[in-house]
C-alpha cells in the first residue's frame, strides 16, 4: 500500500442531464495530511467528493479507497461509508433528527456495533466537538456553526479513516473558521484521520493545508503544497481565484516597491519572518 | 405551536421517562372521560394544571392562555346540546318564543353540557401536561419503545424536524419579498404568495434530495435507527400513576352508588 488514501485515475463524470462535471482527473491524497480542493463555483468540487464516497459512480474512470477501486456493490458500499465521513456544506439537510444525540447516533448505529462502543463513540465525538452541552438541544435551536459541529460529530462518531467536508467554513464568522479549522487539525493530529476539505477561502489554505489541487471547469489544473502553487500566480487568476492577501501584499511590496523580499510568504508569521530578514540585511544601510 | 415546543424542552419534568408521562397521561385521560362525573373531572383538571405549573414549571398564565384555545370550539358545541326547541315552555327552564314554539334551555341539556364541558377540558388538560412537559423527540422514542410502525414514527420525526427548516425558509423568503415591495398591495400579495409557494415546493424537493445523499453517506439502508437516550425512570412512578387513578376510579364508582346510578 503507497501513501495514497485515495487515487483517482481519468475519472469522468457526466450528470443524468448531460452536464460533463470531471474531464480525467487523475490525483493522489496524501493519507494521514489536510488536502485543500479549491476552485470557482461549479469547478466540480462537489461532484468529486460526491465520487469518493459511491454517491455518485464515475462515468468512466477509476476511483481507488487504499489502493482497491471502489466496489459498487451494497456491501462494499457500506463498508466504504463506515470509513470516509461525508460532512455537507449545509447541516440542516444533513441532520435529520430533531434530537443532537440521536442524530449523532445515526451513523454509529449503522455500523451495527454493540451498544456500549456505540455510546461511547457517540460521547467522545461530542466531546471532541465541543457540542457536550448541546446534548439535549432542538436541533432547530442551535446556531449555524453549533449544527456544523453536530454534523461534524455525526461522522466523527463513526471513526472514519477520512474525513471529506464540503465548504467546511462557509456562512462562519471569523472566529467559528478559526475554531472549525484548528478543531479540524487536531482530529487529524491527535486521531490520524485523513482531512479533504473543498474551499473558497484562500486564507485559510496556508495555515491549515499539507497539500492543495485546484481544479477548473472538471479539470485538475495545479496541485502541489501551498508555496509551489500560489508561486503560480498567473493561472490561479486566470480561474477565477486569488493569492492569499499576505501572498498579495508580498507581490506588490516586491513587484511595485521594489523590496527584495521572500514572495513566496502566504501567512501572516511567513510574512514577518521575511520582513525580519529584510531588516537583518539592511540594518546596516539604515 | 412554537412556544409548547419550547416549553417543552424546558420543563422541569423533561428528562422523566417519556414513558411515564405517556402512560399517566393515557390512563387519567380514559378515567376523565370514563367517569362522566363532573368532580372527577373538575379534580383531573386541577390535578393536571398543578402538575404542570408546579412540577413542570410552565408558567400559569402560559397553561390558562393555552386552555383558552379550545374554549371556542367547545362553547359552541355545549351551547348546542344545551339549546331545546320545545312545544311545551314547561320543560325549559328559559325560553323564547319563535314561531309558535319554544327555544331555550332545559334542565337536563343544561346538566348534560356542563359535564360534557368540565369532561372535554379535562382530556385537554391531559394533553397540555403531555405536551408540556414532554418534547417531541422524547415522545416519539417513547412510541418507537411500544412498537408503533417504524414508518410512522419516522415520518412523524422528520416532519417535526423539517417543519422548523420550512419555517424558517418562509421566513427568508417573506422578507425577501417583503423588501423589495412584495406585499405593498393586494394584488403583489398574491402574486408573492404564489411565487412563495412554488418556491417552497422546489425547495422542499431540493432539500430531500440532499437529505438522502446525507443519509446515504452515513449509511442509510432504510431505516432510520438512532439510540434511545437515557432518562430519568423509576417504578414508583408507575405506580403512584395507577394509585392515582385507582383513587378517581374509587371516588367515581361511590359517587355513582350514593347517587343510584348503574355502577359501571
Amino acid at each position: 500500500m503507497n501513501g495514497n488514501i485515495f487515487e483517482t485515475r481519468d475519472l469522468h463524470y457526466i450528470y443524468p442531464d448531460g452536464t460533463v462535471a470531471l474531464k480525467g482527473i487523475s490525483i493522489g491524497i496524501k493519507r494521514g495530511k489536510c488536502t485543500a480542493v479549491l476552485g470557482a463555483n461549479g469547478a466540480g468540487k462537489s461532484t468529486l467528493f460526491l465520487n469518493f464516497n459511491g454517491i455518485y459512480k464515475p462515468s468512466s474512470g477509476q476511483v481507488l479507497f487504499n489502493g482497491n477501486p471502489l466496489d459498487y456493490s451494497r456491501k462494499g458500499l457500506k463498508e466504504l461509508r463506515s470509513k470516509v465521513g461525508m460532512v455537507f456544506q449545509d447541516p440542516d439537510s444533513q441532520l435529520f433528527s430533531a434530537s443532537v444525540f440521536q442524530d449523532i447516533s445515526f451513523g454509529v448505529v449503522n455500523m451495527k456495533l454493540p451498544e456500549e462502543e456505540a455510546r461511547r463513540r457517540v460521547q467522545a465525538a461530542m466531546a471532541r466537538t465541543g457540542i457536550t452541552h448541546l446534548k439535549d438541544k432542538p436541533t432547530h435551536s442551535l446556531s449555524f456553526g453549533q449544527k456544523k459541529r453536530v454534523a461534524i460529530a455525526g461522522v466523527l462518531a463513526m471513526e472514519p479513516e477520512v474525513l471529506v467536508l464540503d465548504e467546511p467554513t462557509a456562512g462562519l464568522d471569523p472566529i467559528g473558521v478559526n475554531e472549525l479549522m484548528k478543531l479540524l487539525r487536531q482530529i487529524q493530529d491527535t486521531l490520524g484521520i485523513t482531512v479533504i476539505i473543498s474551499t473558497h477561502d484562500i486564507d485559510i489554505v496556508p495555515l491549515y493545508c499539507d497539500y492543495i489541487f485546484v481544479m477548473n471547469e472538471g479539470k485538475m489544473v495545479l496541485e502541489g503544497t501551498p508555496k509551489q502553487v500560489f508561486a503560480q500566480k498567473k493561472i490561479l487568476r486566470s480561474i477565477r481565484l486569488r493569492l492569499p492577501r499576505i501572498g498579495h501584499l508580498m507581490e506588490i511590496l516586491s513587484e511595485k516597491d521594489d523590496f527584495d523580499l521572500d514572495t513566496s510568504a502566504n501567512t501572516i508569521s511567513e510574512a514577518r519572518a521575511a520582513l525580519k530578514d529584510w531588516k537583518n540585511r539592511h540594518s546596516g544601510c539604515l | 405551536m412554537i412556544s409548547i415546543d419550547k416549553y417543552a424542552y424546558s420543563s422541569k419534568l423533561r428528562y422523566k421517562d417519556p414513558m411515564q408521562k405517556l402512560v399517566f397521561t393515557a390512563m387519567t385521560v380514559a378515567v376523565c372521560i370514563w367517569a362522566k362525573n363532573n368532580i372527577i373531572s373538575v379534580v383531573v383538571i386541577f390535578m393536571m394544571g398543578g402538575m404542570t405549573v408546579l412540577r413542570g414549571g410552565i408558567p400559569l398564565r402560559f397553561l390558562l392562555k393555552l386552555l383558552l384555545v379550545p374554549m371556542s370550539f367547545l362553547l359552541v358545541s355545549i351551547f348546542t346540546i344545551a339549546v331545546n326547541i320545545s312545544d311545551n315552555k314547561e320543560l325549559l327552564l328559559l325560553a323564547v318564543p319563535v314561531a309558535g314554539k319554544w327555544i331555550g334551555f332545559s334542565a337536563a341539556g343544561l346538566k348534560d353540557s356542563i359535564r360534557l364541558f368540565l369532561k372535554a377540558l379535562g382530556a385537554v388538560s391531559c394533553l397540555y401536561f403531555l405536551s408540556l412537559n414532554t418534547p417531541m423527540v422524547d415522545l416519539l422514542s417513547a412510541l418507537r419503545r411500544l412498537r408503533i410502525p417504524k414508518i410512522l414514527v419516522e415520518l412523524t420525526g422528520l416532519v417535526y424536524r423539517f417543519v422548523f427548516v420550512l419555517l424558517d425558509t418562509v421566513n427568508r423568503i417573506y422578507i425577501a419579498q417583503s423588501s423589495r415591495l412584495g406585499y405593498s398591495s393586494l394584488s403583489s400579495s398574491y402574486r408573492s404568495l404564489g411565487a412563495m409557494g412554488s418556491m417552497l415546493f422546489v425547495k422542499a424537493y431540493k432539500q430531500s434530495d440532499a437529505l438522502y445523499t446525507a443519509l446515504e453517506a452515513r449509511g442509510y439502508d432504510g431505516e432510520l435507527n438512532v439510540l434511545a437516550e437515557n432518562y430519568e425512570s423509576h417504578w414508583s412512578w408507575y405506580v403512584s400513576a395507577v394509585a392515582v387513578n385507582a383513587l378517581l376510579v374509587l371516588l367515581a364508582v361511590v359517587m355513582k352508588s350514593a347517587t343510584g346510578g348503574p355502577l359501571l
